[in-house]
């Protein structure tokens, strides 16, 4: 009797600290994007209201937006093209050279980006991509890339080689074999792999700001330049639109999502 | 310590693993439960053992209520069909982790480890304490599980499938030492399996369980010679199964709700112009093969349009036969309702 | 595969890894390189000048760091063993939800919660245990930083250790349990050892990521007093227009992460 009663002490507790700890800074952002009106030391805005998001529905921060989502939508059908290829021939351990390509598919996650993509600024300088969207598309690709191959070839793995070769044995090409079974069975891991490289090309932020300045913003160059400016209302909002695509999946998909895939996000 | 089970009920989901067990396990033995896979026996191993919680019924170990009790108040120790050894701790820290959780003074827990080791004769093993599991020989991993139970002096002990993981020849030893060191340690012993002969050759009492329930228990002698029904006869032993009763002269004749059943063991085939001996159950037939076995040779005899196993010290030449079976050794179900023994036909 | 099927996907795995080498492979050997030029000539300069300016900045990194990983495997390591021997599944869905907030919202939202006159001390003046207008001192140091970084790094953590605990067999744990192990023993000497490699995995790649943070600490932190890593690189190269000195701090972020790079390859060649 103690015991189960000091156990559910010990569960309310313990809900109630993760419970803060996790929605308490994102419910501050919701306050914040609601505060019209927040004069320090009072513990609530003195005014509620939407002017804030209504603004995101015009000028710079749409312009961003939809900016974000085209980059978005570019980055991700060119990931797929290109790493579907390398996927495949990685998953039946029959790409040219391929411990050296692999480890130049994994390198990006293990070294810290900022120095990398500073450098790649400066390449970039030379190759008159700074400040282009095919600039910040290049950028974006390199994340995205190694995603999408990663979460590909697990999905061609997945399709058990048996498969192709009772359709070779039956004298199907291997590169028919690949467009009539492989492809198809591979559909999911491909969906699950787009809405990755979407994401993080939403999302990407550290790149975005090296190559993509002063020229090409997005919405998390955008927030930040608010944050900095202490337009503390119109940075939240813009964070809550940041955050919504990436909680609206989880809330989704929790339950398909497998925990190998779940982990990328953790580099978004 | 006499451990008494009484109306266990325990569902998972729809399906009930237990349907209502009640038996008395004495104290002292080694009572064996068999069964076929899903019968209940590993759950009801884990109501023992305090890892399931029963939806009804009580458990009684020493006539103390231990139902509502964890496991480590119970005072019993599980040995685990794959071993459940720690891989990342020695034999010793293996052995040794249930003495350090009592507190016991280093000395002493380092004492007790070599005496379990030397129970389960590991101690010749030079080097052995300081070894990691996956360095072992299943047969040692398996008396490194036992040491490891027995070092806190259980007063039950529970094994579940303890030999399944081992070779067969590495098992029919591990399965004498079992026995003797149950002899020798006098610990109330439930031993879980699903091989009807492991389990009639190392019990003192042997429980037959089906569908959550346990149909018969007793002596393993007792229970392999009188089933009381056609599910314990057929599951013991290699048995035939015939739709059929006997006539006057001991004719096996075809009877839609007739059961006779007899085991191979038991069948004597002659000649086909033989008579059949006096005070036997008999029917013609036709060998249609015959296996080596090593120790024996088995038969198989077609009869009434079924085909049934003899077993033999001779191989039997393809052909016509009399099969003939001791009538007392013969097992008519032929109205078995669920109740009573088998009749035994005159 | 016929041969020249096998050229024909040969070729098609060329753009991808020519994006790769453009914009990852050849910069990060530029900025190698760069860290060890000045005016055209090879020369360690730029390494002094990081001694010079950025030696407490360094030291700062790496206890901010340290800090964080502590934090996160503190909470991270009884949360996940607690997920795994019991079922919880709102508090494991709600450990999971940082893992979709970006990097850089994490560090906007962390800024209005603990800034002196956030959310939180608002919360806290409301709920009586501060004092009306006072200001909570947390938001902008070196205790801010660790507890955001921690916020956004608990929830990969969680991730990958209850999916290292949860390949663990039931056997094993109610063996110690059977031996009168509690929950806090069965994590720390069953779970924990069981998944060794897991948990050293996840350690290096938390590692890692605090060490290279960049955008919380952008977002969260004011200009004065000790700086991270990768902000002092941003400023060099954004602000002075020095990239060698930052491909120097660069070059000094690589080796500080040398142990996730390890780890990488090996889950490559292996």
């Amino acid at each position: 009797m103690t015991r189960s009663l000091l156990g559910l002490a010990f569960r309310a507790t313990v809900g109630t600290l993760v419970l803060v700890a996790i929605l308490g800074p994102l419910t501050s952002l919701l306050i914040w994007s609601l505060a019209e009106r927040w004069h320090w030391p009072a513990p609530f805005p003195q005014q509620l209201g939407l002017k804030y998001w209504l603004r995101m529905l015009q000028g710079d921060p749409l312009r961003a937006l939809t900016r974000g989502v085209g980059i978005a939508s570019v980055t991700t059908v060119l990931a797929l093209l290109m790493s579907v290829p390398v996927s495949y021939l990685a998953a039946r351990r029959r790409l040219p050279a391929g411990p050296l390509v692999l480890a130049l598919f994994v390198l990006p996650q293990a070294f810290p980006q900022l120095p990398v993509f500073a450098s790649a600024t400066v390449l970039f300088y030379r190759w008159n991509l700074a400040g282009t969207i095919p600039g910040v598309v290049l950028i974006h690709l390199v994340g995205g890339l190694v995603y999408a191959v990663w979460t590909l070839t697990a999905a061609f793995r997945a399709v058990g080689p048996e498969l192709e070769e009772a359709a070779v044995n039956l004298g199907a090409s291997a590169t028919r074999t690949f467009f009539r079974i492989a492809l198809p069975l591979a559909l999911p891991g491909v969906a699950a792999s787009a809405i990755l490289v979407f994401l993080h090309s939403l999302d990407e932020f550290n790149g975005t700001l090296l190559v993509g300045a002063p020229y090409v913003t997005t919405l998390p160059v955008y927030m930040y330049t608010a944050s900095l400016g202490y337009e503390l209302q119109i940075a939240s909002v813009t964070a809550l639109i940041l955050m919504a695509p990436g909680v609206v999946l989880l809330l989704l998909l929790e339950r398909f999502l497998r925990a190998e895939y779940l982990a990328f996000f953790g580099h978004l | 310590m006499e451990v008494r089970v009484e109306g266990l009920v325990k569902r998972f989901g729809r399906v009930p693993a237990l349907a209502g067990v009640s038996h008395t396990f004495p104290a002292g033995a080694l009572t064996a439960v068999v069964g076929p896979s899903g019968c209940g026996k590993t759950t009801l191993l884990r109501v023992l053992a305090g890892f399931v919680r029963p939806d009804e019924g009580r458990v009684w170990m020493d006539g103390r209520d231990v139902t509502d009790l964890p496991p480590q108040a119970r005072s019993c120790a599980l040995v685990f069909q794959n071993y459940a050894l720690w891989p990342h701790m020695t034999v010793f820290e293996n052995v040794a982790f249930g003495l350090r959780l009592r507190r016991l003074p280093t000395r002493e827990v380092e004492q007790r480890v070599r005496e379990a080791l030397a129970l389960v004769e590991l101690d010749r093993v030079p080097g052995i304490e300081g070894r990691r599991p996956r360095e072992l020989s299943g047969g040692q991993q398996q008396r490194v599980a036992l040491a490891r139970a027995i070092a806190v002096r259980p007063r039950l002990l529970l094994l579940d499938e303890p030999l399944s993981n081992l070779d067969a020849k590495v098992r029919h030893r591990v399965r004498v030492e079992i026995r003797a060191l149950q002899r020798r340690t006098g610990i109330t012993t439930v031993y879980v399996t699903h091989d009807q002969e492991e389990a009639l050759s190392i019990a003192d009492v042997l429980v037959v369980m089906e569908g959550g329930r346990v149909v018969q228990w007793g002596r393993p002698e007792e229970v392999y010679a009188r089933p009381k029904d056609p599910f314990v006869a057929e599951f013991l032993g290699s048995t035939n199964v015939l739709e059929a009763s006997v006539g006057r002269d001991g004719a096996i004749q075809p009877s839609r709700d007739g059961r006779l059943l007899f085991r191979a063991e038991d069948v004597v085939l002659l000649p086909a112009d033989a008579t059949p001996p006096a005070g036997s159950v008999w029917a013609k037939g036709k060998v249609v093969d015959c296996l080596f076995l090593g120790a024996v040779y088995r038969a198989y005899v077609r009869v009434l349009d079924v085909v049934v196993m003899a077993d033999a010290r001779s191989p039997a030449s393809p052909g016509p036969v009399v099969l003939a079976v001791p009538a007392d050794r013969v097992m008519d179900f032929s109205h078995q309702n669920g109740e009573g023994a088998a009749k035994e036909t005159a | 595969m016929s041969r020249w099927e096998r050229w024909a996907w040969g070729l098609a795995t060329v753009p991808a890894v020519g994006v790769l080498v453009a914009a990852f492979g050849l910069p990060l050997l530029q900025s190698v390189g760069a860290s060890f030029v000045r005016e055209g000539r090879f020369t360690w300069e730029n390494y002094a000048i990081v001694y010079r300016l950025y030696r407490q900045d360094v030291l700062y990194t790496l206890g901010v760091a340290a800090g964080g990983v502590a934090l996160t495997f503190g909470c991270g390591i009884p949360l996940a063993g607690y997920l795994r021997l019991r079922a919880w599944p709102w508090v494991e869905f709600l450990l999971k939800v940082p893992l979709f907030v970006p990097f850089v919202v994490t560090g906007h939202a962390m800024r209005v919660f603990l800034q002196p006159s956030g959310t939180l001390a608002a919360m806290l003046t409301a709920a009586g245990i501060l004092p009306p207008g006072a200001r909570l001192g947390i938001g902008e140091g070196w205790l801010g930083l660790v507890l955001a970084l921690t916020w956004k790094h608990l929830a990969l953590v969680v991730l990958l250790l209850v999916g290292a605990f949860r390949g663990v067999d039931d056997s094993y744990l109610e063996a110690a349990q059977g031996f009168g192990a509690g929950t806090f023993r069965q994590i720390w000497a069953v779970l924990v050892p069981m998944s060794a490699t897991s948990v050293a995995l996840a350690l290096v790649l938390t590692l890692t990521s605090m060490l290279a943070s960049f955008s919380i600490p952008l977002l969260m932190s004011r200009g004065s007093g000790p700086q991270m890593l990768m902000i002092d690189l941003y400023y060099r190269f954004g602000q002075h227009g020095d990239f060698e000195v930052a491909s120097a701090l660069g070059v000094v972020s690589y080796v500080m992460a040398s142990g996730a790079v390890y780890a990488y390859l090996r889950s490559v060649t292996r």
